[in-house]
């Protein structure tokens, strides 16, 4: 019988070095992925999970088991996450961090979405992400990626919940128009 | 013409956790706002879109890493991690000894019997043997200068004599002058501290009188 996060947890706490890494691989693929997504880069990915766990076993006697492990899980990787993303940026992409603009429609994509191959489809996805300011990228990636409700959001952006659902609007109506330009 | 509902609307469509009241709510507002009906056909496709993301395999990486204790270093023989701490202690522990000595008045005497350690004061030099050692000394000197004086008296004759004679009379005579004055200036300062202490006496009986109501 497959143990629960929990269990692992305890194991983990515990001493159980096998018990750890069998919850890290449950969850370190979303992480990863979430990082590709973000940071448009498999060596920035892959800090992010080392990060991200380092992070989480540092913590993990805090956490008390009243929410799932992935919403608090996820709680490290929103934060360690906004750290990467800042850290990558230079000069003026900082300034845009809420900035709410239509950004510029892109037009050096080639060819339509649908006919990229899956490969390719990953790179469009990241590049149409990475021209979203950050707060919109990182409230698309929760909402559409991990599947939270915005009253999970909005805590970890620390906004109120109806601000996360207009910024996720805004984030379709930016993402529409880029994928209009691109086809 | 936007429609300030749109944005709830549009993410509440998107939320599969939303509540089905709010769905309901949202389905009698659609029926009536041409606006908000455009833009959920317009974005609706977007996440959908967005999730033909094909997760990509996680790179193998050390997952143990974080807790795996830090491997103890090269054992060092004994002898080199020693002298670290010898010279980091010899020092300190040369000053107690030191200080030990110091306050214990330890002697080592060195003869031809040997060594030997004592501690505390001299148990050998007493009052007896000092006043013995300056006796011994006296008698030395007063031999010395009486040889000297024989030895004057056979080299010059009586004049010389004559001469060491009136020379010891006027050091005796200067002497008892230096004990005279002495005296006299042990008076004076005994008057000094008299008057001083009068002085005083007078000053505190004068402070008290001004402070007393």
């Amino acid at each position: 019988m497959e143990q629960t996060d929990n269990q692992l947890i305890d194991a983990a706490l515990a001493g159980s070095v096998s018990a750890w890494e069998m919850l890290v691989r449950r969850h370190e693929h979303r992480v990863y992925n979430l990082g590709l997504r973000l940071l448009h880069n498999p060596d920035d990915a892959l800090d992010l999970v080392q990060d991200v766990f380092l992070g989480v076993y540092r913590n993990l006697y805090r956490f008390r088991g009243e929410s799932q492990f992935s919403t608090w899980l996820f709680r490290i990787v929103h934060n360690k996450a906004v750290d990467l993303i800042r850290r990558r940026q230079t000069g003026p992409e900082l300034e845009n961090w809420f900035e709410e603009d239509i950004p510029e429609p892109v037009h050096d994509l080639p060819g339509p979405l649908e006919a990229c191959l899956e490969s390719e489809m990953n790179e469009k996805i990241s590049q149409f992400l990475l021209r979203l300011p950050p707060a919109q990228r990182l409230i698309v990636e929760l909402k559409v990626f991990q599947a939270m409700t915005f009253e999970e959001i909005a805590p970890l952006q620390d906004i109120p919940v109806n601000t996360a659902k207009t910024r996720f609007y805004t984030a379709l109506k930016n993402l529409k128009i880029m994928m209009e330009a691109q086809s | 013409m936007s429609c300030p509902n749109t944005p709830e609307l549009i993410a509440d469509y998107c939320d599969p956790m939303v509540s089905a009241e709010s769905l309901q709510r949202h389905r009698l507002h659609l029926e009536g706002c041409p606006s908000c009906q455009q833009e959920l056909g317009r974005l609706r496709p977007v996440p959908a879109r967005l999730l033909r993301w094909q997760n990509l395999a996680m790179p193998d990486w050390d997952r143990s890493s974080m807790i795996r204790p830090v491997p103890n270093r090269k054992s060092i023989p004994s002898r080199v991690r020693t002298i670290p701490l010898l010279a980091r202690w010899l020092p300190l522990a040369a000053s107690v000894v030191l200080t030990i000595a110091v306050l214990t008045q330890t002697r080592l005497e060195v003869n031809e019997q040997g060594w030997a350690v004592s501690f505390g004061a001299s148990s050998k030099l007493d009052v007896q043997q000092l006043d013995a050692y300056l006796a011994a000394y006296s008698r030395a000197q007063e031999a010395d200068t009486r040889e000297w004086v024989q030895s004057a008296l056979k080299t010059h004759g009586e004049t010389t004599a004559d001469s060491v004679y009136q020379w010891m009379m006027y050091m005796e005579q200067q002497r008892e002058l230096d004990v005279k004055r002495m005296e006299a200036g042990f008076e004076q300062l005994l008057d000094r501290d008299f008057q001083t202490v009068d002085s005083v006496r007078q000053l505190a009986s004068y402070v008290m009188y001004q402070v007393a109501p």
